[in-house]
């Protein structure tokens, strides 16, 4: 018995440091996993702070007595305040940019043309397809039957005449306006990314004037059309200042940034409001 | 019994060191030293162990082999044509394209319809048409580039604008070796279109550009996107499967792209650039890859026709990013779930009445793990991220 004891007694001596050890290996695989668990727990449920900044813009006017959105505008952000950006706005104050009319009328368009881009709200030609209506009849534009009548000698089939239209006008014509204002802009865009060395990002309002400044680095910025955008009876250059804080898109939401013509003193706005001027008819 | 000897046994073989692998080995050195050398030598250790190294090694496996040229000089050579070849990448497109090409029996616009002329390829290799060598085994192989056969009276072509690449014998993939550069901001900056009465449901989908207006205002409204994208009907996609309704959920998710010249030629065919004959103004040298033309739907059980018409908004109003797009490089759709709150929130139920909110959309996910109303099930099963618990509050 006590043999057998006493070889019970050196198995279990023997046995021992493995247990020890086992019991080891699982209090240090305990306290090494379970934070490793609660670790990745709390990043799954933890909602990560917004890093960067996002404006939800909506610019209005008043014409009259009626408020207005600007549909389809494009704004610049520039970086800095308007005290930073002292010299550009200056720039832009001074710059004064031929309205849509006027350069139509010097480039010999003729009323229809005129009527045409004001109907539609365009700044060139390629602004929409030219329908059917404007081709022959009471509405017949001159510059779109001429063009439409060489398209046809070229094209043979009177519906790509019609859809390639544009092709055969003259190009102060079909786009000279356009290229003229986005000259003036891209050099403005220039000036303003030499002396920011931060590149200008730029949206364009949707039809109820509201668009949307994403992934912005949290900061001050300086919110611009950069050249008078065209209301109907008047032009409107604005250049605000914005603090852009780290925050998420659905909080911007809420809190549009809103440019108007109305004197705001929550809003630290300049805008110039110019009425657009009589133009002369220039005969080619 | 079995199990606990052979675990026994194993065991003692990594102590005595008898039936050591290199792994156990180097486990072992580092691990002693932490007093880890149980911990490690238990079986679940090493089962994990194996299958993290196991997994390593897939991975390294599992890289996309570089894709084998054919051999300078062999038949096989001339059987693809690449645009990224040296040679080719010398010449100047119009060197071999012609702009445009005799289009009216191909195309109702003009276009470059058409392959190249022989003598765009015979000037420069004649000794892969014309040498005895050529004409071993089914002809010159280097006529497969173009023609379905290489035999003198075989006609038939291939389509163009599908050139035959590397690994593409009989051209059943639609395999490209240009990418497409369009900057959206500017062309949104030039083009307009009129929005199609909101309470026409026709009338969108057959748009034509028309100076309709609105209902709510008499100034022209806009919807410049429609113009190049559409509703399309003749692409399939597969449902959403995992959803019990997925026979009734819209196939017309995605709208259509533009696949020809005319959308661009339009504008562009001259005096406007980059024009018809400037090839490189749109197109890139890129290596051979095959389009998506049927993009997966993944999550979202959204409609563009649903919404009793209300979705159908001016395009950039839920795709807020579009308008500051220069390329068509890392564009991605762009629905914040803010642009879904606009309407589907509680507090805009006053107008929408029947509307499933993201409120209930929370309330059904506390009671089934599962946001089914706006996504698939598997991905309404995750928990839902910060920006939709901001928009809910």
């Amino acid at each position: 018995m006590k043999t057998k004891r006493s070889r019970s007694a050196s198995i279990s001596s023997q046995q021992r440091p493995a247990r020890n050890a086992a019991a080891r290996a699982v209090i240090v695989s305990f306290f090494l996993l379970f934070p490793f668990y609660f670790f990745l727990d709390a990043v799954n449920s933890q909602t990560p702070p917004a890093t960067r900044g996002v404006i939800r813009l909506k610019v209005k006017f008043k014409s009259g007595d009626v408020t207005k959105e600007l549909p389809r505008k494009r704004f610049f952000l520039i970086k800095g305040t308007l005290d930073d950006n002292r010299a550009l706005i200056a720039k832009l104050k001074q710059t004064d940019s031929v309205s849509r009319e006027c350069y139509y009328r010097t480039k010999g368009a003729s009323e229809a043309l005129i009527k045409w881009l004001v109907d539609n709200d365009c700044d060139s030609i390629y602004c929409r397809e030219i329908e059917e209506k404007y081709l022959s009849g009471s509405d017949a534009v001159p510059e779109f039957q001429a063009a439409y009548n060489q398209g046809l000698r070229e094209f043979k089939t009177p519906g790509l005449a019609r859809r390639w239209l544009t092709v055969n006008l003259p190009s102060d014509i079909r786009d000279g306006f356009y290229k003229q204002k986005q000259e003036v802009i891209e050099a403005l865009v220039k000036q303003s990314e030499d002396a920011t060395k931060t590149k200008v990002m730029s949206v364009m309002t949707d039809r109820k004037g509201t668009a949307y400044l994403t992934d912005i680095e949290p900061g001050t910025y300086t919110i611009s059309n950069l050249v008078g955008s065209e209301t109907g009876k008047t032009s409107i250059l604005w250049a605000c200042e914005k603090e852009v804080k780290a925050v998420d898109l659905a909080i911007a939401m809420r809190r549009p940034f809103t440019l108007s013509n109305e004197k705001d003193p929550k809003v630290k706005c300049e805008f110039v409001e110019r009425p657009l001027p009589v133009c002369k008819q220039t005969v080619k | 019994m079995a199990n606990g000897r052979s675990k026994r046994k194993g065991r003692k073989g990594i102590r005595e060191g008898t039936q050591r692998i290199p792994l156990c080995v180097l486990c072992e050195y580092l691990c002693v030293p932490l007093h880890l050398k149980l911990f490690i030598k238990s079986p679940i250790m090493f089962v994990l162990i194996f299958i993290v190294a196991i997994g390593a090694v897939a991975q390294t496996r599992q890289r996309k082999p570089t894709t084998q040229q054919a051999p300078k000089g062999s038949a096989a050579k001339y059987s693809a044509f690449q645009h990224s070849s040296d040679k080719h990448k010398s010449l100047t497109c119009d060197a071999c394209h012609k702009v445009p090409t005799a289009w009216t029996a191909k195309r109702a616009f003009p276009d470059v319809a058409d392959f190249p002329n022989h003598d765009a390829c015979v000037r420069c290799h004649r000794q892969q048409f014309f040498t005895r060598q050529s004409f071993a085994g089914g002809g010159p192989v280097i006529c497969t580039v173009c023609h379905v056969r290489a035999a003198p009276r075989e006609d038939g072509r291939f389509v163009f604008g599908n050139p035959n690449g590397a690994g593409q014998p009989t051209k059943p993939r639609d395999e490209r070796q240009f990418t497409i550069e369009f900057p959206h901001d500017k062309h949104q900056n030039v083009i307009a279109w009129t929005l199609p009465r909101r309470s026409s449901m026709v009338a969108f989908i057959r748009a034509s550009f028309s100076n309709e207006q609105t209902d709510d205002q008499k100034n022209p409204a806009y919807n410049n996107c429609s113009i190049c994208h559409q509703r399309d009907d003749n692409l399939v996609i597969a449902p959403l499967s995992t959803q019990p309704d997925a026979a009734t959920q819209s196939n017309k998710f995605f709208k259509t792209m533009p696949h020809a010249h005319d959308s661009c030629f339009n504008c562009h065919w001259r005096n406007q650039k980059p024009t018809g004959d400037d090839c490189g103004g749109c197109h890139k040298p890129s290596s051979t890859f095959t389009a998506v033309t049927a993009p997966k739907r993944i999550s979202a059980m959204f409609s563009h026709e649903g919404g009793k018409g209300e979705h159908m908004n001016e395009c950039t109003t839920c795709h807020i990013n579009i308008t500051r797009a220069s390329t068509l490089r890392g564009l991605t759709p762009d629905v914040p779930i803010a642009a879904c709150i606009t309407c589907h929130k509680d507090n805009k139920k006053t107008t929408y009445p029947k509307l499933t909110t993201i409120e209930e959309e929370f309330e059904q996910f506390k009671k089934t793990s599962n946001c089914t109303y706006c996504h698939t099930a598997d991905v309404g099963k995750k928990k839902p991220p910060a920006s939709h618990e901001a928009a809910a509050q």
